[in-house]
């Protein structure tokens, strides 16, 4: 164990999991009681064109791709709130439309390659220090969007009418909470790849769920089992030499399973 | 008596398909209004175009008010039709729920004087001993109660109901309607109810609204118990919850006040 946390890869990896994870995770609780938690499916795919023309311009993937996916999730919320189109509709809209745009230019750039890879299927290696910061400044702005506007949220998650009813911008609130949601999309993309990122925006808050009395209860826990599952996984990544994304997101089902049997045998979810 | 509502030529329509069509009245302080009509008639839509929560055509003033300036929102209480958590799990108390019908602010404490307006407004409602229950697992009936508290936890001037007893049973609805009746009388409540419930809501109500896309009538409860043209203007709905009116418990329910039921 001394010996894994030793490495510089491995201390940057944690810290940046963890933080994206917590992020993740809080966003998450928010996204999936609104039933809008497959925002982040279709933000990861948007993340792929992002991805594509950062490698055919040669800048960097994640700075290429935060203005990318911010543009396609508030396009979702613009034909969610304008058009009325159903928001699975909407996600798999633009979903299709990015992964659509991100294979043609993959194409363009010359095909796939070992960076795209790394993207698609995660890479702890090659989380920055930079990066690192920017995971940090993230999460520093997820709590402080919840600290102050905690009573907006969840009246906007729970009843949207009549939060707007008593003047919630509740289309402020749901713009807000996807355009952030896009960085965390952005940043979790280095950690566990681009097909897996919406299980860590989905899995932790439904652990959560499962086990809660109390909202408070559910943004605690969901926030534990994200950074346990980045943690857990990346050990057992580095121990039995595999993807880390893969490893964290199995780490993720297992405290799911756990959660659904410890929350079943206290008759919370019966 | 002073106008609290305005409605002036309100006008919607989805896509093609009008719904309300140049609809105009005033509500004044104190006023019972029942709203009713057929099914699809627009009386939902109406109460949404007059919140704001759907945008329609023609002027909307709340206490004098446009609505598009209006931000006194604590002087409306609102009552949906659904109750909001049809998905389980959304883990918040029955206190927390009225909590919501305060006007909101920064931060997520809650003061003791929040508090005091919460349990006072739960004590109304008789959902009290709910407090700390998880809303969802309340009964549906108990979650509408909660819900009220919610729209009374601001001490509205004027309350909006769409339906509000579909859910319960008859003994939770007379103590429903009987709670209405006593916010009107006592505290002078203006009440908008979209109601089926003409027969035991009847007895508190003063005024009428009739909705079918267009407003066919609006006026006090003795003028559409015993207009004639009305009656045959608005057809067997009109009929029915008329003679609902009057069957009802087996009297007509102005009571005493009504003379004419004295010549039938």
């Amino acid at each position: 164990m001394i010996e894994f946390l030793s490495y510089g890869f491995v201390q940057r990896g944690l810290i940046a999991g963890s933080l994206v994870a917590a992020a993740c995770a809080l966003l998450g609780v928010f996204l999936v009681l609104k039933r809008l938690s497959l925002i982040g499916d279709g933000m990861s795919h948007v993340c792929l064109t992002g991805v594509a023309v950062a490698l055919l311009t040669s800048t960097s993937p994640v700075y290429m791709s935060i203005p990318v996916v911010m543009l396609s999730s508030w396009g979702i919320m613009k034909l969610i709130q304008k058009i009325r189109i159903y928001g699975d509709a909407a996600i798999g809209i633009v979903s299709a439309a990015g992964i659509s745009v991100g294979l043609l230019l993959t194409s363009l750039a010359g095909g796939f390659n070992t960076d795209l890879l790394g993207y698609l299927f995660g890479s702890i290696l090659s989380v920055s220090a930079d990066e690192t910061i920017l995971c940090a400044v993230l999460l520093a702005v997820v709590l402080a969007l919840l600290l102050c506007f905690y009573r907006y949220l969840i009246s906007a998650c729970f009843d949207e009418p009549f939060s707007k009813t008593r003047g919630i911008s509740v289309e402020a609130v749901n713009t807000v909470l996807v355009l952030v949601t896009s960085v965390a999309v952005v940043l979790a993309f280095k950690v566990v790849g681009i097909f897996l990122i919406s299980a860590l925006i989905i899995i932790p808050p439904v652990a959560a769920l499962l086990l809660s009395r109390t909202f408070k209860q559910v943004l605690w826990l969901s926030v534990l089992f994200g950074v346990m599952s980045v943690w857990g996984g990346i050990y057992i990544s580095f121990v039995w030499d595999i993807p880390s994304g893969a490893s964290i997101i199995l780490m993720n089902l297992a405290i799911l399973a756990l959660s659904y049997a410890v929350g079943k045998s206290r008759g919370l979810n019966a | 008596m002073s106008v609290v509502l305005s409605a002036r030529d309100i006008c919607f329509g989805y896509t093609r398909t009008p719904v309300l069509e140049h609809i105009s009245f005033d509500v004044a302080a104190g006023d019972y209004v029942g709203i009713i009509g057929p099914n699809g008639g627009g009386k939902t839509t109406l109460l949404k175009v007059l919140l704001g929560l759907e945008k329609g055509r023609g002027e909307i003033a709340w206490f004098g008010q446009s609505l598009s300036t209006f931000n006194a929102w604590q002087k409306v209480g609102y009552l949906a039709q659904k109750s909001p958590v049809s998905q389980s799990r959304f883990p918040i108390s029955a206190e927390e729920v009225v909590l919501m019908g305060l006007p909101v602010r920064k931060g997520c404490g809650v003061a003791v004087g929040e508090l005091k307006e919460v349990y006072e407004a739960m004590q109304k409602t008789r959902t009290r001993q709910y407090a700390g229950k998880i809303f969802h697992d309340l009964s549906i009936g108990q979650q509408q109660r909660v819900l009220l508290a919610r729209a009374l936890v601001s001490r509205p001037e004027i309350l909006i109901l769409d339906e509000p007893s579909t859910a319960l049973d008859a003994q939770s609805r007379e103590m429903f309607f009987d709670l209405l009746g006593e916010l009107n009388s006592r505290y002078k409540t203006t009440i908008l109810l979209i109601t089926h419930d003409t027969g035991e809501v009847g007895k508190y109500i003063s005024k009428f609204m009739y909705i079918d896309k267009n407003l066919v009538f609006f006026g006090t409860k003795q003028e559409f118990c015993h207009s004639q043209s009305v009656a045959e203007k608005l057809g067997p709905f009109a009929q029915h919850t008329i003679d609902h009116l009057h069957n009802h418990h087996g009297h007509c329910p102005l009571g005493e006040n009504c003379k004419e039921c004295a010549h039938d």
